[in-house]
């Protein structure tokens, strides 16, 4: 015990290690607050929007309620859905920041609505976020490089290193000592932070063990690559040099280089397709007979089938009919654009087992929810409240029962 | 001054025989030219696949059938935001913005399908891009190759020789100076062979391609210059090194990413939700077209029969049905267009908070610069969104006039069986509607827009390089 005392106490001398830890701590500190100021952010906008919605509803229901038109009630009305981030989403903001977290969707066709962005400032979105992640994968190595780089050839340099050896019985042991505890401090001075964000977002205990131990692992990734260059008896200048370039080359270069094979190799037929296909298919049911429309419609939802036919009046029974006939028309694109991403992402994945600053990256943000299987996700709870809105206004418009100022409250509530 | 070209080649003739420093720079310059080549096929992928689309969608609006001028409203059109040559270079937001839109009355879509939706989280490690291979990786190359120009004299006691034979320590300075920035032109040189290709596409500006070679090269010069005047202050070479890194590791890795925190926290962003519902709050105010009696439509309806001089609506030469259509598109497009400038507006004052910070990082500054002179930045997106929101706009009102001019109000107004025949207008209208065409910013603008970054940039050079003066001072008493 005294001995690591007197290791810590010779550490903190440096001023430099002193001065890399405080630092690390203090980055780390401040990625914690950005996040969780982030993510308040995004829960407060969230629940901002809650109100104003259901004012936007109750004005068109005053006015709706005077001809009690269901299909009017469903063209006009919208309906909020969001995501609410989970507790860890503060500490790698993932892709929260260019995919929307709240969308509109009302019971017309959903692939032109699904897609739909938000606003926001892409030249803020363009260098990313400074969370935790970014601490982790880009600024630790480097702090790693700083404090292992000239553990021994620091020793070598200051011609103590033939003494150190010939102590008796020390040996290894000072070297276990010395990394156990640069490692240790360097651990604590992340771990800390982020631990009390995480207790402070209640976290679930065995997330932020599982995230805790993806630090160890990563710190002691890098910490096993400087002490292996550093068995080359090189100068501590080669060292950090050699160092640098690796880091360069693992977390700058080789993702880059990765991102653009991914997209070469597996390209993704653009989305828009989707949008021009839907829209050929929604508009020209204008232009054919409207019972192709119904019959389209009855084959895939057979319950309202029995609804009374058309006449020559417009209903809005043939209009939501030929929306939804229009999305069913181009599922096989919507399944392949989807298919394609999930590839891709796939694909991200499997070099984050070559590329441990993707690995880390690609875990935290699956851990924190904010993954692009995290965007599917949302967007399939989309899909699902899309199918209950739509089921909700047919039940009116196909048995033609009117839609009063009470049957608004009666729609469908997206759970977040 | 032949001191300063002999330490030159002095310090130069040391780095050829650094069989490390070779590899690096060899490396450094095979990372360009695959940058550049890349990034080059990619922008030429984008723009045809993006003309591709154009074409499309524009061949598929002319091919409607006889149609309600309201239908081929909502039926809308579809454009593209094309890509310029110079994104070759730097694509600055291009991945991070929608590049299509749907256009159509009544409502303003966003622009969707961006490849930041769509790639896998590796596009928010960078992009491999001249531009990003200069500002990011070129400087680290930099340090490598000079943190130890003067601090390696020192640790040797070579210093203490050259100055007791009299070479001034200025001459040193300068004389390692001139050899790291022949280093860094030459790194410069396979991005300028990059540029090579763009000017050789049309559309390629000469104005916006000069300042963005003089601001990298300024920005090169700057590392350049820091990394001696590190070099020269620190006693030994190691600490040199572990300083330089950590200089470039928080101006061109971390700044940049605390800016934008820093800008949208400061400025907060509504969400389209919150907008599209205050435009909604908005339009009812001004008039409720579902209520009869509102005020705002009894006037435009008294107004519009008085200018026809007559008394009801049945009897005016056109159809009333159109003139309502685009008086409700003139209100809600003049609601579209304030909310817009609100967005943007807040949006420019997080990008101006982000950009201050140049003042900190220089490497903030030269994005700007490279951006704005690539018309990649935010103000080249909003010039298409700008010029969308008009051709929707034009678009809209057109369809909407011919439904006032061609469609009789009775036809319009009727139910019957063959009503929907009646209502619709021949085809040869839709050709009458030009495509859309996206105007790009002249070279002028673009220029201008880059002269904040440029200024910023020379503003660091001249006070690093004047850093060198009581540099040189304090390095000349190494003597005594």
């Amino acid at each position: 015990m005294t001995l690591i005392a007197h290791e810590l106490r010779l550490l903190l001398r440096s001023r430099m290690a002193a001065l890399a830890l405080l630092l690390v701590a203090l980055l780390s500190c401040a990625a914690v607050v950005a996040g969780m100021a982030e993510i308040d952010r995004q829960r407060d906008v969230i629940a901002r929007i809650q109100p104003k919605q259901a004012q936007d509803i109750a004005s068109i229901a005053q006015w709706v309620d005077k001809e009690k038109d269901a299909g009017s009630a469903a063209y006009y009305s919208f309906h909020a859905t969001w995501d609410t981030p989970a507790p860890l989403a503060f500490a790698a903001l993932g892709l929260r920041d260019v995919a929307p977290y709240i969308l509109r969707v009302r019971a017309l066709g959903l692939e032109a609505q699904l897609y739909d962005g938000e606003a926001f400032n892409p030249e803020l979105a363009l260098p990313g976020r400074f969370d935790f992640a970014f601490v982790l994968v880009y600024l630790t190595p480097l702090f790693v490089i700083a404090l292992f780089h000239d553990l021994v050839s620091g020793e070598r340099e200051a011609a103590r290193l033939r003494m150190l050896d010939a102590l008796a019985g020390s040996g290894r042991h000072l070297w276990a000592r010395r990394v156990g505890l640069r490692g240790g401090l360097l651990f604590l001075a992340l771990a800390l932070p982020l631990s009390i964000g995480a207790i402070l977002s209640h976290v679930p205990v065995g997330q932020l063990l599982a995230v805790l131990g993806l630090v160890a692992l990563y710190l002691a990734f890098w910490i096993g690559v400087t002490l292996l260059i550093g068995r080359m008896r090189w100068s501590s200048v080669a060292n950090a040099a050699t160092l640098a370039g690796l880091w360069l080359v693992l977390t700058l270069v080789l993702p880059t280089i990765a991102h653009v094979a991914i997209n070469r190799v597996i390209p993704v037929g653009q989305g828009v397709e989707i949008s021009l296909a839907q829209r050929e298919a929604v508009n020209r049911a204008w232009d054919i007979p409207r019972e192709d429309t119904m019959r389209a419609f009855y084959a895939n939802h057979p319950e309202w089938k029995d609804s009374p036919p058309l006449t020559a009046a417009f209903h809005y029974k043939w209009y939501l009919a030929f929306h939804q006939v229009g999305d069913e028309s181009v599922a096989k694109k919507v399944a392949d654009y989807r298919n394609a991403i999930e590839s891709r992402d796939a694909a991200a994945h499997a070099i984050g087992w070559l590329l441990p600053s993707v690995g880390v990256q690609s875990l935290l943000t699956r851990l924190a929810d904010t993954d692009m299987q995290a965007q599917l996700a949302y967007q399939d709870r989309i899909r699902a409240f899309h199918k209950r809105l739509r089921n909700f206004y047919y039940g009116y418009l196909f048995t033609d029962k009117p839609f009063g100022k009470a049957d608004f409250d009666k729609a469908p509530k997206f759970e977040g | 001054m032949s001191a300063v070209s002999l330490i030159a080649r002095d310090e130069l003739r040391l780095m050829r025989r650094n069989r490390v420093a070779v590899i690096a720079f060899a490396l450094l310059v095979l990372l360009t030219l695959a940058a550049a080549l890349i990034s080059w096929s990619h922008q030429r992928s984008i723009a045809e696949t993006r003309a591709r689309f154009q074409a499309q969608a524009s061949e598929a609006f002319e091919a409607q059938p006889d149609r309600h001028p309201h239908r081929m409203v909502h039926y809308g059109n579809f454009i593209f935001r094309p890509l310029g040559p110079l994104a070759a270079f730097d694509p600055g937001v291009d991945a991070f913005t929608g590049n299509s839109m749907f256009l159509e009355g009544h409502r303003q879509n966003s622009a969707n399908f961006g490849d930041v939706r769509q790639s896998s989280l590796l596009v928010r490690f960078g992009q491999l891009t001249p531009a990003f291979v200069l500002q990011v990786i070129a400087p680290l190359l930099l340090i490598f190759l000079g943190y130890g120009a003067v601090a390696r004299e020192r640790e040797r006691g070579t210093l203490r020789q050259m100055l007791a034979q009299g070479v001034s320590a200025r001459a040193l300075i300068l004389g390692k100076l001139l050899a790291l920035a022949l280093v860094a032109a030459l790194v410069g040189q396979p991005a300028m062979i990059a540029f090579l290709l763009i000017a050789g596409q049309p559309g390629a500006l000469a104005g916006p391609m000069l300042v963005i070679a003089l601001g990298y090269a300024a920005y090169l010069a700057l590392w350049a210059i820091i990394t001696i005047l590190v070099s020269a202050l620190v006693r030994r070479g190691r600490d040199a090194l572990l300083a330089l890194l950590a200089l470039w590791a928080v101006l061109v890795i971390l700044v940049p990413r605390v800016a934008p925190d820093v800008a949208s926290q400061a400025h907060a962003l509504p969400t389209r939700l919150e907008t599209d519902i205050a435009i909604a709050h908005d339009l009812h105010k001004l008039g409720d077209s579902h209520n009869p009696n509102d005020p705002f439509f009894t006037a435009f309806k008294e107004r519009t029969l008085r200018q026809y001089g007559v008394t009801r609506i049945e009897d005016l030469p056109v159809n009333y049905k159109g003139l309502l259509a685009v008086e409700g598109e003139k209100l809600t497009s003049r609601l579209f267009d304030d909310y817009a400038n609100r967005s943007f507006a807040v949006q420019r004052a997080q990008s101006g908070l982000n950009d201050g910070f140049g003042v900190v990082s220089p490497a903030i500054a030269l994005r700007r610069l490279s951006m704005a002179a690539a018309g990649t930045d935010l103000e080249g997106h909003r010039r298409f969104l700008t010029q969308a929101e008009a051709y929707r706009y034009d678009m809209v009102q057109r369809l909407n006039r011919l439904q006032a001019d061609a469609v009789s109000y009775a036809n319009d107004t009727a139910s019957d069986a063959g009503a929907d025949q009646r209502k619709r207008i021949s085809a040869g209208h839709w050709h009458e509607i030009p495509p859309f065409r996206f105007k790009s910013a002249d070279a002028a603008d673009l220029v201008k827009a880059s002269v904040p970054g440029l200024g910023l940039l020379l503003g660091w050079l001249i006070l690093a390089g004047l850093a060198l003066l009581p540099v040189a001072r304090h390095l000349q008493k190494a003597r005594s």
